[in-house]
């Protein structure tokens, strides 16, 4: 008796448990009828492999949906700068008002400037200050007059006003006598 | 591996792994590859917005086929009912153009039209699991897991869905 139909398609998938499998594979070996069905239903199945959409045809849509989550679903290197400097500035507040603090300004690297160009007037009005390093300004409120003029929250409004990117850094809060 | 869908590490394995298998389905599905990317799209923005939890990776890509598989069912239920009657006149195969150049490409693209449109003219219920079939790399389990069929549904279904295509594409 020939292996029903519908047997050899679940055989095929290699879906077919024993003793089935074993059954159909001996019968096959001797069948030539069952090995030909076999054939063409294997034949359909490479014709619809054959057609399958492909990496290459898909690469375009993969990469323009992972640019749409980036854009608009992860967060970016800004959105968690923003979010962090919100918090400093929140624990930054009560210290300012409360007592003289030593606080590290760090403008984003990407900001080349010395207080002396009109940039840096821009950024600091009045402030003349020694530089230690391209990007970092030591800022107390007691030792440069200038800068007493303003709290540390307007110097960060006025920065953050003009569209730079602003981190700041405690590194330590001491009073001064 | 623990799978939460809004975290970005989470979400770029989960897609690096199942975009390509959503996508495929997709189009086997609905024919059409701008669709599919705007139903896989669409399928992800739901993944990711609704903040879940899976306790695989297999488990999150069998919510994802899920949600896909509905959204482009709807789709083409849709779309059938909006096209007219001249538009399916449309449809139907233009007679061979005499090219040789590039012949082969041709014929490639015959082909794959000829097969997609049998896949097309299946029932819902028989299109939708010979395509998971072929085109997904799941077994029976785990077809029968997303379509929340039985496993002896989805080997019937199989089944009968290659008769269907065999007798639709006979006919060419
Ligand atoms: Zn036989």
């Amino acid at each position: 008796m020939c292996v029903d139909d519908e047997l050899l398609s679940t055989y095929l998938d290699g879906e077919l448990d024993e003793p089935w499998k074993t059954q159909v594979s001996e019968h096959l070996q001797y069948c030539l009828a069952c090995r030909l069905r076999l054939g063409q239903l294997k034949a359909l199945h490479e014709r619809l492999q054959s057609v399958a959409l492909t990496t290459e045809e898909m690469a375009q849509s993969k990469d323009r949906v992972l640019a749409f989550f980036e854009e608009t679903k992860f967060p970016t290197a800004d959105q968690k700068r923003s979010f962090w400097r919100r918090k400093i500035e929140m624990k930054v507040a009560p210290a300012i008002l409360t007592a003289a603090a030593f606080v590290i300004v760090v403008i984003g690297s990407f900001v080349f400037f010395s207080p002396n160009t009109p940039q840096g007037q821009e950024i600091l009005p009045g402030v003349v200050a020694p530089i230690d390093s391209e990007h970092i300004r030591q800022v107390t409120d007691v030792s440069k007059p200038n800068l007493g003029m303003f709290s540390l929250e307007q110097i960060i409004q006025h920065l953050d006003s003009l569209g730079y990117s602003v981190k700041i850094e405690m590194k330590a809060v001491t009073p001064i006598e | 591996m623990e799978v939460q869908s809004n975290d970005e590490r989470s979400f770029r394995l989960v897609y690096e792994e199942v975009f390509p298998i959503l996508m495929r389905v997709v189009y086997h599905v609905t024919g059409n590859v701008d669709l599919s990317e705007e139903i896989c799209q669409e399928a992800f923005i739901r993944f990711f917005d609704k903040q879940m939890s899976f306790p695989s990776l297999n488990d999150a890509k069998y919510w994802l086929i899920r949600v896909s598989k509905n959204l482009a069912i709807n789709h083409v239920k849709r779309r059938s009912r909006e096209m007219s009657m001249v538009e399916k006149l449309k449809k139907a195969p233009s007679p061979h153009a005499n090219t040789t150049d590039g012949e082969k490409v041709l014929i490639e693209k015959e082909t794959r039209k000829l097969v997609q449109e049998a896949i097309e003219e299946l029932p819902e219920k028989f299109r939708m699991v010979i395509v998971l079939k072929e085109y997904s790399d799941m077994d029976y389990k785990q077809i029968a897991q997303v379509l929340n069929i039985s496993e002896s549904n989805v080997k019937v279904r199989v089944y009968r869905a290659r008769k269907m295509l065999e007798s639709i594409l006979s006919q060419e």
